[in-house]
């Protein structure tokens, strides 16, 4: 793809700040990166810990550890913690630590906003933490029983905890709509002479789209959070149906950022695939200019199908066909994507380090998410399917490799950039079995749970159920537990190991990969010339 | 290494010019996307006709 004509990082080689100034008072965008990378594995540990206790729970049928509104409150902070604490921070992680490396900029064209876009997200998952906790403090009001979609009109009867929880989305939303705008910044005026648009490395587009989304998206459930708050303490009535409002609205509020947000996840990981999958193929990536447009597409119509997560509240036949239709449609841009990865694997000299074996386990799995989402899609069989324990097996075989485990790829793929270690790849391949074997046997028996006609959010279930429950929870513990080892692995490679040659990886392209590793703490002072 | 130092003062204005626009962007979409002023309005009209 690009070429420059720098064949080392000359970048000036200005000392590194040391101690918590550092990192507290840091406008380096690979310090920012770490940060960023930091703070998502801890809450991926938190948001975990609260996933094997609902599995704990559910081991068996009747109430074994949780009360109902303690079980649904674990529910709640899961998916936030894990959605807007985990795989958004890491992918940002990602994003702060590459995107300058790889368009040839000196750093984030706005550093002082990059700093205050990270440091909000700690007072960010302080709140939201707290909303979980409050409710055990006397005074401290009833747990968050609404799962994330935090729904009215149960959303306004909570106790105070509910504020707490809406003031982190604030604060989750400022900091991602900041962070959105350092990065289209970045990407539309700091790119290296010579590097048009067009030439621009792959996961710089997911990251373009990306961030057009959130801005587009996030002050919506803002707002929608913010009418929830009048309407809880200042006597409006915006979801209140006895006074004159509609729980609805939220509803469409709501769904109109939760849709989207879906692709916010998947597209940074897809953007790695593009990179990690021609790397280990040893050929450039198949239809370079058909991914940017299949991207534009799912990002476009992902914004217009967002009642499909609400077929169930009586919309008019009309508007349910054309939410129908449009879902669907979605499967071609993405189906494009997957036909591009699998065609740029044909025919190519494939090696299978981890970061490739987490790719084609996302082919695979991701695919099989998809496929499952159609259903989903089609009205009629959504009547069925909806809230069922097939809607969880669905979107985590969409999330889970869609978004984590691409985010993974990106860790193991960049980490002997980021440390100047190659990863124990032993270790790394071990990881990848027990996670992947893991996560299929907790998620694939909640398709038959569901099916069968589980509901979700329900801290008990019939004794039919009981068998498959059995088996998601065991492997959710094998599951929860492998990531212990990513933990030691990460640690390992910081602490030392082969030293990692500036192109780790023998198929590696890009300019990032012509900086040395790890790089200088200032890299491309002096731009490169693209070619 | 500090923000002039990688940044000309030209280039340093076009990127928050930018950076202005896409924050107009967002709060265009917070203010314009739901219905919170109509119903702040019509509270506020309800209560201003007791």
């Amino acid at each position: 793809m690009t070429t420059t004509t720098m064949t080392h990082d000359e970048a000036h080689h200005h000392e590194t700040p040391k101690g918590w100034r550092r990192w507290l008072f840091s406008t380096n965008h690979k310090d920012i990166g770490t940060l960023y990378l930091t703070f998502a594995l801890i809450m991926l540990f938190l948001g975990g810990a609260s996933a094997m206790l609902i599995r704990l729970e559910l081991f068996q049928p009747g109430i074994q550890l949780l009360d109902p509104d303690l079980y649904n409150n674990l529910v709640t902070n899961h998916a936030l913690i894990m959605i807007f604490g985990a795989v958004m921070p890491a992918a940002a992680g990602l994003a702060n630590w590459m995107i300058p490396m790889m368009i040839g900029a000196p750093d984030m064209a706005l550093p002082r906003m990059n700093n205050l876009s990270f440091w909000i997200l700690p007072a960010a998952a302080t709140m939201l933490v707290l909303s979980f906790i409050v409710p055990f403090f006397p005074g401290g009001g009833t747990q968050i029983n609404t799962g994330w979609t935090l729904y009215p009109p149960l959303s306004i009867q909570v106790g105070m905890s509910m504020d707490f929880l809406i003031f982190a989305i604030h604060l989750l939303g400022i900091s991602s709509v900041l962070a959105s705008i350092n990065i289209i910044v970045t990407l539309l005026n700091m790119r290296a002479p010579g590097m048009t648009l067009l030439k621009m490395p792959m996961f710089c587009w997911t990251w373009l789209v990306t961030a057009f989304l959130l801005i587009l998206v996030v002050p919506v459930l803002a707002g929608g959070v913010t009418m929830l708050l009048f309407d809880r303490h200042f006597g409006t009535s915006f979801f209140d149906a006895a006074g004159g409002g509609d729980p609805v609205l939220f509803q469409h509020l709501f769904w109109f950022f939760g849709h989207p947000e879906v692709y916010i996840l998947l597209l940074p990981s897809i953007g790695v695939l593009s990179h990690v999958i021609p790397a280990f193929s040893r050929k450039p990536l198949f239809g370079y200019n058909s991914m940017v447009g299949a991207m534009i597409a799912v990002a476009t119509i992902g914004m217009v199908v967002w009642a499909h997560h609400q077929y169930t509240i009586g919309m008019s036949l009309g508007a349910v066909t054309y939410f129908m239709i449009g879902t669907i449609l979605i499967s071609i841009p993405v189906g494009l994507m997957v036909f591009n990865f699998i065609a740029t694997m044909w025919r190519g000299s494939m090696t299978f380090e981890t970061p490739m074996l987490f790719a084609v386990a996302i082919i695979l799995m991701f695919t099989f998410g998809g496929l499952s989402g159609v259903m989903l899609a089609v009205v009629p069989a959504d009547m069925q399917y909806q809230d069922s324990m097939f809607v969880v097996a669905h979107f985590h075989y969409v999330l889970m490799p869609g978004a984590v485990f691409g985010l993974f790829a990106g860790v193991f793929y960049w980490l002997p950039k980021w440390t100047g270690h190659m990863y124990d790849e032993k270790l790394g391949k071990l990881f990848f079995w027990i996670n992947v074997i893991g996560f299929n046997i907790t998620f694939f028996p909640q398709h038959f749970l569901g099916l069968a006609g589980m509901p979700r959010r329900i801290v008990d279930y019939n004794v039919m159920f009981t068998e498959f429950n059995v088996i998601s929870s065991i492997g959710a513990m094998i599951f929860g537990l492998s990531h212990l080892l990513l933990l030691y692995i990460i640690i390992k490679t910081i602490r030392g190991g082969k030293k990692a040659e500036s192109r780790a990886w023998e198929g590696a392209k890009g300019l990032e990969w012509e900086l040395d590793s790890p790089p200088a703490f200032h890299t491309w002072t002096v731009a490169p010339q693209i070619k | 290494m500090t923000i002039p130092e990688h940044q000309t003062p030209e280039l340093r204005r076009k990127n928050l010019r930018l950076a202005l626009a896409l924050a107009g962007l967002a709060i265009f979409f917070l203010v314009t996307s739901f219905p919170f002023w109509s119903g702040l309005f019509k509270l506020v009209g309800n209560q201003a006709g007791q």
